[in-house]
């Protein structure tokens, strides 16, 4: 039997259930636009601090997304700036390169250096030019810094370089000042495990100061007269008082080398203007400054000539209601162009008594 | 204030809680379909202590609230929480429904009905809507029931009270 109370309970819950049903299926079948409306409302209104919260929720998701995703960007950012420093070391050593073969006055084929994982890779060099390239045998081998070698076997795509390290290598050489003539082979008491050369035979007479720089001859025909094979920096020995032997240290380190230049022909040729020595350069650069000093001293003639132009013009306009009256007689000035010192300060102007 | 008033103010506090928690955490939690729908818990666990006017009441409420936040048709929601907060409230009687595990047991069944009553009365796609009961639904309905469970056991004294007494 059922209690009166639990009657009523029963009473009200069914009708709170239909009233809720009735609702939910005016909702559902109402026309869209009207649930549209509605539910905008109640999420501008009431339901405005949830939708917040979930907003910061979602934002807060995002942000730790973004935050591992720009981990991960400045992790491969930081793994390729590991790289930078090589990059930028072999991109001026392309520069350098590229600058040698402005001056060179021989042909030339431009090869890379494959280096292969043999401890003996320094003596002989993989060259990624060939016949087909027209390298040939015997063929010289630079860099921007010097010597390097000399081809030793050719085939069509690539070629194979005795360097200066080999130790049948030779060259025949003479010292920049011009005062002493040798021959230049590799020394076997390298300091550090660094490769260094020997400038051989020369005559006991013939002193040679430490620094000095020692090119190639040109003589036996193989390389060409000018080429930088390295700097004194020591004497070896001398020989029974008739000889002195130099060590040398290289000009170019065959093992960095990635990328070279064999010159083509004209092995007789002169190359000491390509491999401008430090007093070459600094007169270059001198030279430049002179040649800027110059332009500017023309630009500055030209600008005291227009002031001066307008200076004269001014004088001789007409004052209003009276006669024209002649400029006062200047001392002559001196032209640049002439040697005079150009002033800088602008031309006084007149003022009417 | 007596015992009762505050055993129902301490379950309100839980049913906010339960509202924060699906706004603030369940976007931070999984895939939303088979993440926790803590309304849902709340609803149940409302419904199942409660008279089924009021439980019927309270899942139009949540309803609602899902038809103002979700693009699925309007009415479908409120149609839904309706029907399973009545039927929770009613299911009580018929179950033992003081032991923890029925209860995550129902929260289950209700997220599953719910689910089912939305897809037909939203008119979805027969193979929608297989495979949304089949493989979300039992998904989220276990994920929910867990959660279910742990709100139980965290808050044991405060769901101990009938509010229909």
């Amino acid at each position: 039997m059922v209690s009166s109370s639990d009657r009523r309970y029963t009473r009200r819950d069914t009708v709170l259930f239909i009233l809720c049903l009735g609702l939910s299926l005016f909702g559902l079948f109402s026309p869209t636009p009207w649930g549209y409306g509605v539910a905008d409302t109640l999420r501008e209104t009431v339901l405005s601090p949830l939708v917040w919260l979930q907003t910061r929720a979602e934002e807060g998701r995002t942000s730790r997304v973004r935050f591992r995703q720009v981990t991960s960007e400045r992790d491969s950012t930081a793994y390729l700036a590991q790289f930078l420093p090589s990059l930028r070391a072999e991109n001026e050593r392309l520069r350098q390169l590229l600058r040698l073969s402005r001056r060179l006055n021989t042909g030339y084929v431009p090869a890379e250096v494959l280096h292969q994982p043999q401890v003996m890779d320094g003596r002989t060099l993989l060259l990624g030019a060939g016949s087909r390239e027209g390298v040939s045998v015997f063929s010289p081998v630079v860099s921007p810094e010097g010597l390097i070698g000399v081809v030793l076997s050719v085939s069509g795509k690539s070629s194979v370089a005795m360097s200066w390290a080999h130790p049948e290598f030779r060259v025949s050489a003479f010292t920049v000042s011009g005062n002493a003539f040798g021959v230049v082979a590799p020394s076997n008491e390298g300091r550090n495990g660094e490769g260094a050369l020997e400038f051989r035979g020369v005559p006991y007479r013939d002193s040679v100061p430490l620094g000095t720089l020692v090119l190639s001859s040109g003589l036996g025909g193989v390389f060409p007269k000018g080429v930088p094979v390295g700097t004194v920096i020591g004497t070896v020995r001398e020989e029974a008082g008739w000889e002195r032997v130099y060590r040398l240290r290289p000009a170019a380190n065959p093992g960095s080398a990635a990328h070279v230049l064999v010159l083509l022909g004209g092995r007789t040729g002169d190359l000491v203007s390509a491999f401008p020595t430090d007093s070459l350069l600094e007169a270059l650069r001198l030279d430049s400054i002179a040649r800027l000093r110059r332009a500017d001293s023309v630009v500055q003639a030209a600008r005291v000539a227009r002031l001066a132009r307008r200076d004269s013009l001014s004088r001789v306009t007409p004052p209003q209601g009276g006669t024209p009256v002649p400029p006062p007689q200047r001392p002559a000035q001196a032209s640049p162009m002439q040697g005079g010192t150009p002033s800088a300060a602008p031309a006084p102007r007149d003022s009417a008594p | 204030m007596s015992p009762n008033r505050v055993s129902r103010v301490q379950l309100l506090l839980v049913m906010m809680l339960l509202v924060v928690l699906q706004f603030y955490l369940r976007p931070r939690l999984w895939d939303a379909r088979v993440s926790p729908d803590f309304l849902l818990i709340a609803l149940m666990l409302f419904a199942m202590r409660s008279s089924p006017g009021l439980a019927a009441l309270a899942g139009f409420a949540v309803g609602l609230i899902a038809d103002t936040l979700t693009p699925a048709r309007f009415g479908a929601g409120a149609l839904a929480h309706t029907l399973v907060g009545y039927l929770g409230s009613w299911g009580r009687a018929v179950f033992f429904a003081d032991n923890m595990l029925v209860n995550a047991a129902f929260v289950a069944v209700g997220l599953w009905v719910r689910d089912l009553i939305v897809l037909l009365a939203s008119g979805t796609d027969h193979r929608q809507m297989i495979v949304e009961l089949t493989l979300y639904s039992p998904l989220q309905a276990l994920t929910t029931a867990g959660f279910a469970l742990v709100v139980l056991i965290t808050f044991r004294s405060m769901f101990s009270i009938r509010l229909d007494s």
